[in-house]
């Protein structure tokens, strides 16, 4: 009976250790203030369809527009200047309109920054301002999905991009005053990503038959901006800009494919599928190869984080010389890009994948308090039963 | 017989690109105008759709009427009536009249508890705010989101921001002070110095014609705003060599490049603050009906609208701007007496210490 009173209080001493461990005191304030993020409102779902309806629609009429431009090539070309192979055009509601001088500086500015100047592949942008006053019998235009065409479906020299200019760059392009000052450098950083695969295109020309297919089969995510920039951990996606410890940062993660958070968490092999997917030994690629991009990040989903600066980020390290080898390469990509990163390609990302975001743990990991605790527990348990061994007596 | 065979298959041969480009074009323009019907109808279906999501959203909410104040809001611990109270009279004062049109905006919020884990139904009417909110932050949330009546695009493209109510004006007003006191165009150091048509002129409310040289009277300051804020834009092209010649302190190269920028562009020499503070004086001097007034005619020019809900002339409008600027100087600091002894005291420490010092060791 002794012996059960013992083992009883060894219980009740036990678990009073557990509550003393993981349950908070009464009335104790929190370490830190919690953060209230109010949820943005959504539409309907009856809404939600008419705008993937109107996305859609806008797609459809971006391409039309990309086909149309190409059969006015010649008359586009006839507006570019010397020294430069860039072409910009305007048009409001399919009425060509002399370029804003915003936009015209801008995107030279852009251009220049990118280190292009006269390429051998041109570029004709259109830009597409938004009507001053609201239509209601089509959806308006918004800066979301911009339109390419590529070199080969026009005359073999010339990249045709389309790009809408929402309600807000419309303005600041019509020279609205939007804030106190001229957002110029966000109007160059915005023409400058709109360029996208056209920049590629002046850049080292165009790519080889399995380049491409692999960067058509993916809707070119890897090489959306030529424009490597500075390095760090403040990126254009939520998992950049979150911290670990917040709701916000978990979220984005969850919603990505198990390559790209098997990339976040190190592994090379994770790394490799994510870069590598699309990839394959006969691409297709199609006739118009018209690409559609949705330049609004926080609606695209990442095959990789941080991926839309990847092939920029690998031309930066590896230099013009071994990029274009790759580039133009006839080999099947993996064999080229390890060729021109002289690294596996899933080891190389991985350490480029590090300097965005910092690596998770992935799997089940028991936090370090956790384990000194149930090994405190597991020695405390030892020693009783060890003492009470070592008392007992046999009759 | 057989020579004309190969022509007419050369030709269609030759001519197939070209139709199954238009057959593209023709496929896609199908797929566009199918996708334009299906938008249109959609569209008629969502606005039916938000409107019964409106009434499904509120129902089972309660109405909080106070003055011109309608709130929709769900079961909560939030003071919002009282609120609601604290925030009625400000919102009053500031659209008069007006405010009787608010009930046409009715606020709809639906609180939640921040901290609980349990996933939130999906928003699609109102807005959401936490419900441990104390009074103070409750009506601030009232005062940040009330929908200014009738409010143009005009006046709002010359504020450059909503005109709202305030809780603490005499805060604003010292701000603007700052602004005065520190803002390096010599038009706004004339101004605060008592230049009428100086503070006309930096808040955009008189002539708008050769603001460049309304704004920016100085050589220097032409320059500066040359080479500080539009740098990128001026250097290419037609106007680099302007640029070099600009940054060679030639003026005639300064005026010219900022004469051709676009219309709107020209940066104001005085931030937005002080034309909030001047609408809102213009409202307190003109009545319950002044807000009326200011928003009764959007196409007149701004001036003309500031005096006639004032109901006085601009040049009066904005020398009491001036004056309550002037009158909301902020307080030096006052040292207590014992400061100036402490500061010696400390002085006189380190340099003793220093004194004691043997010598430098690295």
């Amino acid at each position: 009976m002794a012996s059960l009173r013992r083992w009883i209080l060894v219980g009740l001493v036990g678990c009073f250790a557990l509550a003393l461990a993981y349950l908070p005191p009464r009335g104790a304030t929190p370490s830190e203030r919690s953060f209230f993020m109010p949820q943005s409102r959504r539409g309907t779902p009856a809404r939600q369809r008419a705008q993937a309806l109107a996305d859609e629609w806008r797609g459809a009429d971006a391409s039309l527009r990309l086909l149309r431009a190409r059969r006015e090539l010649q008359g586009l070309l006839r507006e570019a200047r010397a020294g430069t192979s860039l072409v910009v055009v305007s048009e409001s509601a399919d009425v060509a309109i002399p370029t804003p001088p915003i936009v015209d500086s801008a995107i030279h500015v852009a251009w220049r920054q990118l280190g292009l100047g006269e390429t051998k592949v041109r570029v004709a942008v259109i830009i597409q301002l938004a009507v001053a006053t609201a239509v209601h019998d089509r959806p308006a235009i918004e800066e979301g999905i911009a339109a390419y065409l590529a070199p080969d479906s026009t005359d073999r020299t010339t990249c045709i991009a389309v790009l809408p200019a929402g309600n807000y760059w419309t303005r600041v392009f019509r020279g609205a005053r939007v804030s106190g000052r001229l957002p110029f450098d966000a109007a160059v950083l915005t023409l400058k990503t709109g360029l996208g695969p056209c920049a590629f295109y002046a850049a080292y020309g165009t790519p080889g038959k399995s380049v491409r297919g692999w960067l058509v089969s993916r809707g070119w995510d890897l090489a959306l901006t030529v424009d490597a920039g500075a390095r760090g951990r403040q990126g254009n996606s939520p998992i950049g800009m979150a911290e670990a410890r917040h709701y916000s940062y978990w979220e984005p993660i969850y919603s990505l494919p198990p390559t790209a958070v098997a990339c976040i968490a190190s592994r090379p092999e994770g790394c490799r599928a994510a870069v590598l997917a699309g990839a394959s030994d006969d691409p297709a690629i199609p006739f118009p190869d018209i690409v559609r991009i949705e330049q609004r990040w926080w609606r695209r989903i990442p095959r990789l984080v941080e991926g839309q600066r990847f092939l920029a980020d690998v031309a930066d390290e590896v230099g013009r010389h071994r990029f274009l080898r790759f580039w133009t390469s006839a080999l099947p990509v993996d064999t080229a890009l390890a060729a021109a990163l002289k690294r596996p390609v899933g080891e190389w990302t991985a350490d480029w994948e590090r300097g965005f975001v910092q690596p998770i743990r992935l799997g089940p990991a028991a936090p370090l308090g956790g384990v000194v605790i149930a090994l405190t527990i597991a020695v405390f348990a030892i020693v009783v039963v060890a003492g009470t061994a070592s008392r007992r007596q046999i009759r | 017989m057989s020579r004309l065979l190969g022509l007419v298959v050369a030709a269609s041969l030759l001519a197939s690109p070209l139709h199954s480009q238009d057959s593209l074009m023709a496929r896609l323009r199908r797929q566009s105008d199918s996708l334009l019907g299906s938008w249109r109808e959609a569209e008629k279906l969502a606005d039916v759709a938000d409107s019964l999501e409106q009434v499904r959203a509120t129902a089972g909410s309660d109405t909080i009427a106070v003055g011109g104040l309608r709130i929709v809001v769900n079961p909560s611990p939030l003071p919002w009536r009282q609120a609601a109270e604290l925030a009625w009279p400000v919102i009053d004062s500031l659209y008069g009249s007006a405010a009787e049109d608010l009930p046409q905006h009715p606020y709809i919020f639906r609180a939640v508890d921040p901290d609980s884990g349990v996933r939130r139904a999906v928003l699609h009417v109102g807005v959401e705010v936490p419900w441990d909110l104390d009074l103070r932050a409750t009506t601030t949330v009232l005062l940040t989101t009330v929908t200014a009546p009738h409010f143009d695009p005009a006046l709002a493209n010359w504020l450059g921001a909503a005109l709202r109510p305030t809780l603490r004006p005499q805060d604003e007003r010292a701000v603007v002070f700052v602004l005065l006191v520190t803002a390096p165009a010599e038009a706004v150091r004339r101004c605060f110095l008592g230049d009428i048509a100086r503070c006309k002129d930096v808040l955009q409310v008189g002539d708008s014609t050769g603001l460049l040289a309304r704004w920016y009277v100085t050589p220097a300051e032409r320059e500066a705003l040359v080479t500080e804020a539009f740098t990128d834009y001026f250097a290419r092209g037609a106007t680099a060599p302007s640029l070099q010649r600009c940054r060679q302190h030639h003026d005639d190269a300064c005026t010219t490049l900022l004469q051709s920028l676009p219309p709107g562009t020209l940066p104001r020499p005085l931030p937005q603050a002080a034309g909030i503070l001047l609408v809102r004086e213009a409202l307190r001097a003109g009545g319950r009906d002044a807000y009326r007034r200011l928003v009764a005619r959007p196409s007149a020019p701004i001036g003309e609208r500031l005096a006639s809900a004032a109901g006085m002339d601009i040049d009066s409008l904005v020398v009491r701007w001036r004056n309550d600027v002037r009158a909301a100087r902020p307080k030096p600091l006052a040292l207590p007496w014992w400061a100036s002894f402490a500061a010696i005291g400390w002085t006189a420490f380190f340099g003793f210490c220093a004194l004691r010092s043997s010598r430098w060791r690295l």
